[in-house]
């Protein structure tokens, strides 16, 4: 009985195959409804046009270029967006007044 | 002294003068006292006597033509060519001498002479003296003159004639006096008075018998010549009788005289041309560098002896590059380092021919281009299919070069942690790439090349299996520097900085918590990495499913606004595998891992497939691939799983198909089984699923009739109205850096962007396109 046992035991902290290490991959988006920022035309995921056009020559380009929501969950280039309020406080999407909601991080 | 005028009379001067003249212009000496005298009498005529200047002039004329014929005489006593040619040059020159002394007395008869018939300003007249006898000198271009019509004219016959046979003697090898020939030439060119053109009596007399001559001689000599040695014989003669006649023609003639070089060339090279063409084709095939040099350059000496060379080059290279590629077909379709080397060689060979062959002449540097364009860009040796399935909008797609994947491949081999790259020196690996970059030049979709370099590099970066990551980012500035479509390399350049954000947030998460020393995330911004891949669904090992909410807990806290998916088709790890035998580990991809840690509950049991379905829950495709993994993988004689029945193919697999764990598992070494050791069994890590890869040909097809679209527009907004082939070139020009734009295509964007009403046809021309804003 007590042999049993033990086998048992060695069986299961001897697994056959056991985990060393592990490489997971995730991706990460912005939590967003539309790919799109309706302000530059340009997919939320990429830098807005002014972004681009500056990091241009700075190669890797920071990733500062982040996502704003508003309290009506349209979401923006956070660039496009304070741009725009300048002239118009009002979504471009369904012309609610602007509040963020949130932003992105 | 001095006497009204009227009083003294030229012709008693002229007693006094006349010998003193004789003297001069028969060069025997003369005092100073008489040189004197000759001065002031000249001077008294001038002043005293009304027609002293004219009379003075006209004695002079008779004295001077008196010499000239005595001349004639010696002259003309000699029978014989090169006397005569002697004796005119002896006289000559002693009376070209005496144009440049005699005038000196005469000066204010000059003066004088002017004075009637240019009675004007004295300025005019000042300057004229000015200017000095030599020139200008009426007493000189008296003296010319008469040479000119008293013995010349009579007698330049035969000294032309003399002068070409010495010429023609010399071409013909004998030796002469070339002084003789280039005496007459002087005197052919100091004879003439014109001041506007001095060489006219030159060039319409001397320069064109010697013309006359020379092709009269090569138009016997050449066609004998080649018809009795042969073309190859020809051409060297040709060259050689070319360069000596350009040095023949600077000792004869006056600098700027090319007309004979025009004549030869037409003679030696113009007229058998043909002849000559027909041997390109056969040298350029025989790679004859040195004769090819030869023909080049007698050819290039006429206006349409170079354009067929280069047709003959282009033609051989396309077809014996095409041809060598075609017989090498078995070994480059399975190898891409074999395949690009294969090209490299040709296309030093070709460089190397034009280079010894032609210089590196520009337009043979195009015609190589060309060619080799031709050949990379060829479909014959293999085609790549962009299989799109069902995709509306293009039907079907024309085959395409397999070149970009399989550059892309050897970037990947060069670049990735292998036998070739562990075998290289930095230098050989940097040089190799280099290699690669002036392949891709050439390639026409260049697209194909980006996508694929783009999947290797997202797997090498992954699997942290860059052999030398300095030399990943040259690489990325190198495509830059080539023309490479700035968004993309900044996507890869992105791609990097991305992998380095990564890297930091894992050391945070790692040191966030103790536990995790088996884990290793990466957390890759969609953007750069996987825009519209597919991910692929799998039931993950209680083991490993354990780590995602701590992982997901930690990144809510570092972001806001995200959101995370597993790309487990692209994760991976190493597992220990403990068997009768030893312990091994193994480097796996979760699906395999997946897989494996079904037996951990029941190590001895056989699994049906259908079961193994149910318990990692991967899709069917996915499955069968990851199982054949392990029951076949190729570097292995002992496989990890064993299954029944027995089938070649993984698609053969059925629900009952039953597997189960190698227990006898080992890795053979040297014949003998080892209880310890590491194998990797990821292989080509499986990034982009069958169907993305289906996604992929159908987002490359679309991505060029997106890219194609914008380029339209872009090019109507700036010209407002423009015809069809303009707009296709500049079309062309602006899309050549990613592919080229077959015709059908822009044909169907066109007519979509027209019935879209971005932009219509010309009322007037159907063939002019106008902007609609
Ligand atoms: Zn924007
Ligand atoms: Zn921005
Ligand atoms: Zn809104």
């Amino acid at each position: 009985m007590d042999e049993n046992e033990n086998d048992r035991r060695e069986v299961s902290q001897e697994k056959m195959f056991t985990l060393k290490k592990w490489n997971p991959v995730a991706m990460w988006s912005w939590d967003v409804e539309c790919d799109t920022c309706a302000i530059c035309r340009v997919q939320v995921m990429d830098a807005c046009l002014r972004c681009q056009a500056e990091s241009k020559k700075d190669l890797y380009g920071k990733q500062d270029c982040v996502v704003v929501w508003g309290e009506c969950n349209h979401s923006f280039h956070y660039c496009c967006m304070s741009l725009w309020v300048k002239q118009n406080n009002r979504c471009p999407l369904c012309q609610q007044e602007w509040s963020i909601q949130r932003m992105g991080k | 002294m001095l006497k009204e005028k009227g009083q003294l009379r030229f012709e008693d001067k002229w007693t006094y003068m006349r010998p003193i003249v004789l003297k001069l212009i028969n060069q025997e000496p003369v005092s100073p006292s008489e040189w004197q005298e000759l001065f002031y009498d000249v001077h008294l005529v001038c002043l005293w006597d009304e027609k002293g200047p004219q009379k003075l002039r006209d004695y002079l004329h008779k004295d001077i033509i008196l010499f000239i014929k005595q001349a004639q005489t010696k002259v003309l006593a000699q029978r014989q060519e090169e006397a005569l040619l002697k004796a005119y040059i002896v006289e000559w020159r002693k009376f070209f001498t005496q144009c440049n002394y005699l005038p000196t007395p005469f000066r204010q008869l000059e003066s004088s002479l002017q004075g009637k018939t240019t009675a004007g300003s004295s300025s005019i007249q000042g300057s004229n003296i000015k200017k000095g006898q030599n020139d200008e000198s009426i007493v000189r271009k008296l003296m010319l003159d008469s040479w000119n019509e008293s013995i010349f004219m009579d007698i330049k016959m035969r000294l032309q004639d003399s002068a070409m046979k010495l010429i023609h003697a010399e071409r013909n090898g004998e030796a002469f006096d070339s002084q003789l020939v280039i005496g007459v030439r002087e005197s052919y060119v100091n004879l003439c008075s014109n001041p506007e053109d001095h060489l006219q009596i030159y060039r319409e007399n001397f320069e064109a018998a010697y013309i006359e001559s020379t092709e009269m001689f090569y138009k016997l000599k050449a066609p004998e010549y080649l018809a009795e040695n042969g073309v190859q014989a020809y051409m060297k003669f040709a060259d050689q009788k070319l360069k000596e006649e350009e040095s023949r023609a600077q000792k004869y003639l006056e600098v700027g005289s090319n007309g004979v070089i025009q004549c030869c060339v037409n003679v030696l090279v113009g007229q058998p041309l043909p002849v000559l063409l027909a041997e390109c084709a056969p040298l350029i095939k025989a790679g004859e560098t040195d004769r090819l040099q030869l023909m080049f350059r007698l050819l290039e000496r006429v206006p349409e002896g170079v354009q067929p060379i280069l047709k003959e080059l282009e033609n051989h290279i396309v077809q014996s590059g095409l041809a060598d590629m075609v017989a090498a077909a078995d070994v480059i379709t399975q190898d891409s380092e074999k395949y690009v080397e294969r090209l490299l060689d040709l296309f030093r060979k070709f460089s190397k021919s034009v280079h010894e062959a032609f210089s590196d002449d520009p337009r043979f540097l195009t015609a190589r281009d060309k060619a080799f364009k031709t050949v990379v860009n060829d479909t014959k040796v293999f085609s790549l299919e962009l299989n799109t399935g069902r995709i509306t909008g293009t039907k079907s797609v024309a085959p395409e070069s397999k070149c970009p994947e399989l550059l892309a491949n050897y970037c990947d081999m060069l670049l990735r942690r292998t036998p070739l790259s562990k075998r290289l020196t930095t230098e050989e690996i940097e040089t190799k790439l280099k290699d690669v970059l002036l392949v891709l030049k050439y390639v026409s979709n260049k697209d194909v090349f980006m996508r694929y370099h783009k999947a290797h590099l997202t797997r090498r970066l992954i699997l942290d299996a860059s052999a030398d990551s300095e030399k990943e980012e040259d690489m990325v500035e190198w495509l830059r520097e080539v023309g490479m479509p700035a968004d993309y390399v900044n996507k890869l350049a992105r791609m990097f900085q991305d992998i380095k954000v990564s890297e930091d947030l894992n050391t945070q998460f790692r040191a966030s918590t103790a536990r995790h020393d088996a884990i290793n995330i990466k957390i890759l911004n969609a953007g750069a990495w996987a825009r519209g891949s597919e991910r692929v669904t799998v039931s993950l090992p209680v083991e490993l499913e354990d780590y995602i909410p701590d992982v997901e807990e930690f990144y809510k806290k570092k972001h806001s606004g995200r959101k995370l998916q597993w790309y487990h088709h692209m994760s991976n790890g190493t597992i220990t595998f403990a068997t009768n035998g030893g312990k091994f580990d193994l480097d796996v991809t979760t699906f395999q891992m997946a897989v494996l840690f079904a037996w951990n509950q029941r190590p001895h049991d056989k699994i049906t497939y259908e079961n193994l379905r149910l318990a990692t829950e991967l899709p069917d495709g996915e499955l069968r691939r990851t199982l054949w993994s392990l029951v076949a993988f190729p570097k292995l004689k002992r496989q990890l799983l064993l299954f029944s029945p027995t089938q070649t193919n993984p698609k053969d697999f059925t629900e009952h198909t039953i597997f189960w764990v190698n227990q006898d598992f080992a890795l053979i070494k040297n014949g003998k089984p080892q209880r310890r050791g590491k194998v990797n069994l990821i292989g080509r890590l499986q990034l982009s699923t069958e169907r993305s890869q289906m996604e992929d040909n159908q987002s490359i097809v679309q991505l060029r009739i997106l890219r194609t679209q914008e380029a339209i527009i872009k090019i109507m907004k700036m010209r407002k109205k423009i015809t069809n082939a303009a707009l296709q070139s500049e079309l062309v020009d602006i899309l050549k850096n990613m592919f080229l734009p077959s015709k059908k295509m822009i044909k169907e964007q066109l007519e979509w962007l027209i019935e879209h009403k971005y932009m219509k046809r010309d009322d007037d021309d159907i063939n002019t396109f106008i902007y609609i804003a």
